[in-house]
C-alpha cells in the first residue's frame, strides 16, 4: 500500500500539467491512463485522476461524455456484456482491479453501486437487504435482523418500512425504492459506493432526502456520483470532475470548479452554454 | 456512527469470510454454466436423435426399394411391396384443401379482430381463438368421425356429386358415392383445426404494424380495407407467409384429426370423396399391427419422408417469422 | 383511382367478408364445443372416474386411462421442465450472444411444431425396440420430448424480458452470475415460466400420436412403468373407432374431460400472466 500521501495535502500535476485538486484524504481509487472501448469505438480516453477516501467525487458533463461508462469501470460491471473492454490501471487501495486475476464478485462486494432507475429485486423488502449479506456471511436470525435494520436506518428508510418488511420491494414509491437500493448496497459493507445518476428518476423531495443521505454516507464511504444536475454536484460533492467526449477536462475541488474553472470548456458547460 | 477501529475489525472479519465465499462462487458458477449449456445442447441432441433413429428405422425399406419407394403407389403387406406415393399424395392434397380454406378465412378473422371488431369484443374473441388453437387434435378427430362426416355424407357430398357430376374434370374430382369419410372430409377437418392457429399468428403479426404508419394512411383518407390491403398486409407480408407455412407444417404432420376420417386406403384416386391416407395416418393406423421388419421399416421410411418435408416447411416458416422479429427489434 | 363511393363500397364489402369469416370460423369452433358437451356430458358420471375400462359392449369407466395419463404427464413434466428451463437459461443468460444460441433456438422452434408422431417413432426406436416391449416410461419420455421445446421457448422469452438493470443490480452487490439468475432473474420471470409449464401440460394432455406405439394401451389397472399403460387419448382413439355404443360413449366422455382440462389449464395460465402484468 501507498502511504506517502496520507494526511498532508498534496498539490499535484495531472498529465496535461494542469493543477490537480488538493487532496486531503488518502487516495482510495487511482486511475492511470484509463481507456474504455465499446467494440471498436473508444468511450474513455486516457484518464488519470485520484479519488480520495471518504469524500464525494462528482462526475459531470454532457450526455455521452463517458461519465457513466467511467463509473461502470470501478466495479467492472461492464464485464457482463461482450465486446466491452478496458485499458490502463485502476488502483483500489493500490491494487490494480483491472488485472485478470481480480475476482469480480469480490470487487463488487467492495465497490457497491446504485443505479439510475431504482432496481429493487423482485422479493420482499427484508430479502432485498438480506440477499447481499447472505452471499458472503452466514448470520443467525437475530444478527441478520440487526443488519437489515441497521442498513435500512442508514438509508433513512427504517421508519417508513419497519412494519412491512415482508411485503414486496416493488410496492414502495420511487424514492423509497432508491433508498432501499442504497440500503441494500451499504448492507454488504462496501468501501466505495458508486451512484449513477441516482436521482434522475425521482421527485424533488426524494432527491433532497437522497442528497442528505449522501452527505452522511461520506463519513464512512468513498463515494463517486454521476449526475446530470449541476446544482446537485455543487451541493453534494467535495470534488468535481468535468468530462467531455470521453476525456477528463478538469478535476478540482467543487468550489473551484463552480466558481473559477480553469478550462473555458468547463465554464461554458457550468454556465449552461452547451450540454 | 461506526468508529474507524470497529469498522476495520469488521472489514477484516468480512474479508476472510468473503475470500471463502468467493472461492465457492467461482466453482459453482462454472458448474451452473456448464449444466445449462449441456441442457441447451440436449435440444440439438433430440433433433439429431430423431433424425438418426428415423434413418436407422427406414434403412431396410430404402435398401429394399431404393428411391423408387417414393414414387411407388402399391402398399401390400401380404406381398411386402411398399411404396409411399399414396400417403404422400394424401398428405399433400389434404393439406392443400386445408390451406385453401383456412388461409383466407383465418386472415379474415385476424383482419376483423385487429381492424373492425368492436373494442369490447376484441379481447374475448381473441382469447377464444387462442384457446381453440390449443384444443388437442383428437377432439377434432372424434368430432369429425361422429358428427362432421355423417353431416357431409348427407349434405355437401350429395350436393357436390349432383352439381359437378356432369361437368368435365370436376366430375372426376367429385366422383363416387358419398362415404362421408375421405380425403375431402380430412382436408376440411384440418382446415377447421389450423384456422385458429392462422388467425392468432396473423393477429399477432398485424399488431406489429406501427400505429403511426396506419394513422398516417388513415390521415390520407384511406378506407379500412385500403389500409389493410396497402399498409398492413405489405408491411407484414413475409411474417404472414411464415405463419401460413407454420400452419402448413402443422397440417402436413397432423395425425389424429386425419386418422379418424380419412378411411386409410392406400390408393390414389382423383375423387376427393374417396377414402385415402396420409403419411401420419398410415403410421398411426398400421404401426402396432405391422408384422415383419420390412413393414415396420416401410412405416419408418414414411416417417422419415414426413420429417424431411415438415423440417423444410418449418425451417422456411421460422426464417420468415424471424424477419418481423428483427424489424420489431429495431 | 376509383371514385370515392366505389372505394367505400369496396371497403364495406371486404370488411363485411372479414366479419363473415370471423362468424364462420367461430361457428365451427362453437359447434365442436357444443357437440362435445352434448355428446360427452351424458357419459360423464361417477363411474367414469371410479371404474376400469370395460370389455367390449360392457359398461365401465375411464379410471385406468385417467390415472395413466396423469402418471405419464407427471413424469414427462418432471423430466422435460428442468432440462427445458436450464436450456432456456443458457440461451437467455450465459449464451445470449453466442452464435450457437441462434442455432439452438432455430432447432428448438422446429421441434416445437414438429409432428408428434415422429417423436413416437423416435422413442420406439430408442426405447421400445431396445427394451423389447412397450412401456409407460417410453410413453412418458415421448411426452417429455414434446414438453421440452415448449419450456425452452417460454423460459428464454421470459428471461429476455427481465431488464438488464436488474441483472446489473444483482451483480453490483457481489452476487455471482448463477445466483443472480437463480434469485433475481428466475423470480422476476416466474409467472411467465409457470405459464410455460401449464401450457406444456395442456399441450401433452391431449397428445395421442406419440403414445400409440410407446406406452401402447392397457385394458387393466397398471401403475408399472415398465409395462404398457392406458392413457386417455389412446383409449379415446380405440373406443371411438370401435362398433360398441358403450365404448363410443366413453370416448365422448373422455374427449370432454380432456377438453375441459386443457381449457382450464390455458385459462389458469392466462390468469397467472395477467396477474403479473397488473403488478
Amino acid at each position: 500500500m501507498n502511504f506517502q500521501s496520507v494526511s498532508e495535502p498534496v498539490a499535484r500535476q495531472d498529465a496535461t500539467g494542469r493543477p490537480a485538486p488538493r487532496i486531503s484524504g488518502q487516495p482510495k481509487i487511482e486511475l492511470k491512463d484509463v481507456s474504455f472501448f465499446y467494440g471498436k469505438s473508444q468511450a474513455i480516453k486516457d484518464i488519470r485522476m485520484t479519488l480520495p477516501e471518504r469524500a464525494v467525487t462528482a462526475f459531470i458533463g454532457p450526455s455521452g461524455c463517458g461519465k457513466s461508462t467511467l463509473l461502470r469501470m470501478f466495479n467492472r460491471i461492464y464485464e457482463i456484456y461482450p465486446n466491452q473492454r478496458a485499458e490502463g490501471e485502476i488502483l483500489l487501495d493500490g491494487e490494480n482491479i483491472l488485472q485478470k486475476s481480480q475476482d469480480l464478485n469480490l470487487l463488487r462486494a467492495r465497490v457497491g453501486m446504485v443505479f439510475q432507475k431504482p432496481t429493487p429485486f423482485p422479493m420482499s423488502i427484508y430479502e432485498n437487504i438480506a440477499f447481499g449479506i447472505r452471499l458472503y456471511e452466514k448470520l443467525g436470525r437475530t444478527e441478520m435482523d440487526e443488519r437489515v435494520e441497521k442498513a435500512l436506518r442508514r438509508a433513512a428508510l427504517w421508519e417508513e418500512v419497519k412494519d412491512k418488511l415482508s411485503t414486496s420491494g416493488l410496492g414502495l414509491s420511487g424514492g423509497q425504492q432508491q433508498r432501499l437500493c442504497i440500503a441494500r448496497t451499504v448492507a454488504v459493507r462496501p468501501e466505495v459506493i458508486l451512484l449513477d445518476e441516482p436521482c434522475s428518476a425521482l421527485d424533488p423531495i426524494s432527491t433532497a432526502k437522497i442528497e442528505e443521505l449522501i452527505d452522511e454516507l461520506k463519513e464512512e464511504y468513498t463515494i463517486a456520483i454521476v449526475t446530470h444536475n449541476m446544482q446537485q454536484a455543487a451541493r453534494v460533492s467535495d470534488l468535481t470532475a468535468f468530462m467531455y467526449l470521453g476525456e477528463l477536462i478538469e478535476f478540482d475541488e467543487t468550489n473551484k470548479i463552480f466558481t473559477s474553472p480553469n478550462n473555458p470548456k468547463t465554464e461554458e458547460y457550468i454556465t449552461g452554454r452547451f450540454g | 456512527m461506526v468508529s474507524l477501529a470497529e469498522s476495520n475489525a469488521q472489514d477484516r472479519q468480512s474479508a476472510s469470510s468473503r475470500a471463502k465465499a468467493v472461492k465457492r462462487f467461482s466453482t459453482s458458477d462454472a458448474v451452473f454454466k456448464n449444466v445449462t449449456r449441456s441442457a441447451a445442447f440436449a435440444v440439438l441432441a433430440v433433433l439429431a436423435g430423431v433424425a438418426i433413429s428415423l434413418v436407422a428405422g427406414a434403412w431396410l425399406a430404402f435398401q429394399t426399394f431404393g428411391l423408387g419407394f417414393l414414387i411407388t403407389e402399391s402398399w401390400n403387406p401380404v406381398t411386402e411391396k411398399f411404396g409411399a406415393l399414396a400417403p404422400i399424395y394424401g398428405t399433400v392434397v389434404t393439406s392443400l384443401i386445408a390451406m385453401l380454406i383456412a388461409v383466407p378465412v383465418g386472415l379474415g378473422i385476424a383482419i376483423f379482430l385487429t381492424e373492425s371488431c368492436p373494442r369490447p369484443l376484441r379481447r374475448p374473441i381473441g382469447i377464444a381463438v387462442e384457446l381453440l388453437a390449443g384444443i388437442p387434435s383428437i377432439i377434432y378427430g372424434i368430432w369429425g368421425l361422429f358428427v362432421f362426416a355423417p353431416f357431409l355424407q348427407h349434405t355437401l357430398q350429395p350436393f357436390l356429386i349432383a352439381t359437378f357430376g356432369h361437368v368435365p374434370v370436376l366430375s372426376s374430382l367429385f366422383a363416387g358415392p358419398p362415404y362421408g369419410i375421405g380425403v375431402l372430409t380430412a382436408g376440411l377437418i384440418l382446415a377447421i383445426m389450423v384456422l385458429p392457429f392462422i388467425s392468432s399468428i396473423a393477429r399477432d403479426v398485424f399488431t406489429t404494424v406501427p400505429p403511426v404508419l396506419k394513422e398516417s394512411a388513415y390521415g390520407l383518407g384511406m378506407t379500412t380495407w385500403e389500409v389493410t390491403r396497402k399498409i398492413v398486409l405489405p408491411y407484414t407480408r413475409v411474417a404472414v407467409l411464415g405463419g401460413v407455412m407454420l400452419a402448413l407444417g402443422r397440417a402436413l404432420g397432423e395425425t389424429m384429426a386425419v386418422t379418424f376420417v380419412i378411411g386409410n386406403a392406400h390408393r390414389i384416386t382423383p375423387s376427393l370423396l374417396a377414402p385415402g391416407t396420409t403419411i401420419s395416418a398410415s403410421i398411426a393406423n398400421e404401426f402396432t399391427e405391422a408384422t415383419g421388419d420390412l413393414y415396420t421399416s416401410a412405416l419408418f421410411a414414411l416417417g422419415l419422408v414426413l420429417f424431411v418435408i415438415t423440417f423444410i416447411v418449418l425451417a422456411i416458416a421460422r426464417l420468415m417469422l424471424a424477419q418481423i422479429k428483427r424489424r420489431a427489434g429495431e | 383511382m376509383a371514385t370515392y363511393s366505389g372505394r367505400k363500397t369496396k371497403n364495406t364489402v371486404m370488411m363485411t367478408l372479414c366479419a363473415v369469416a370471423a362468424a364462420f370460423g367461430l361457428m365451427w369452433l362453437a359447434l365442436i364445443l357444443f357437440d362435445l358437451i352434448y355428446e360427452g356430458i351424458s357419459g360423464v358420471n361417477w363411474a367414469v372416474f371410479s371404474e376400469m375400462t370395460p370389455p367390449p359392449g360392457d359398461e365401465g369407466g375411464l379410471l385406468n386411462p385417467i390415472v395413466g395419463s396423469l402418471i405419464m404427464t407427471a413424469i414427462a413434466v418432471a423430466v422435460g421442465t428442468p432440462i427445458g428451463i436450464l436450456a432456456g437459461t443458457y440461451m437467455a443468460e450465459y449464451g445470449r450472444h453466442d452464435k450457437m444460441t441462434n442455432v439452438i433456438r432455430f432447432i428448438n422452434d422446429i421441434l416445437l411444431s414438429a409432428p408428434s408422431i415422429i417423436v413416437g417413432l423416435f422413442i420406439y426406436e430408442l426405447m421400445v425396440r431396445t427394451m423389447g416391449h412397450f412401456s409407460a416410461i417410453a410413453g412418458a419420455m415421448a411426452l417429455a420430448i414434446i414438453v421440452l421445446p415448449v419450456i425452452v421457448r417460454t423460459t428464454e422469452d421470459m428471461l429476455l424480458l427481465v431488464p438488464d438493470a436488474l441483472r446489473e443490480a444483482g451483480t453490483a452487490v457481489g452476487a455471482p452470475r448463477w445466483i443472480v439468475i437463480r434469485s433475481v432473474a428466475y423470480k422476476a420471470a416466474s409467472a411467465g415460466m409457470i405459464t410455460g409449464v401449464l401450457l406444456a401440460i395442456a399441450r401433452i394432455s391431449g397428445e395421442t400420436a406419440p403414445l400409440l406405439f410407446t406406452a401402447l394401451n392397457n385394458q387393466f389397472w397398471s401403475t408399472d412403468l415398465n409395462a404398457p399403460m392406458a392413457s386417455l387419448p389412446v383409449t379415446i382413439f380405440q373406443f371411438a373407432l370401435s362398433p360398441y355404443d358403450s365404448w363410443q360413449s366413453l370416448a365422448w366422455a373422455g374427449a370432454l374431460i380432456i377438453t375441459v382440462a386443457v381449457l382450464t389449464l390455458s385459462i389458469v395460465a392466462r390468469v397467472v400472466t395477467a396477474q403479473k402484468e397488473d403488478r
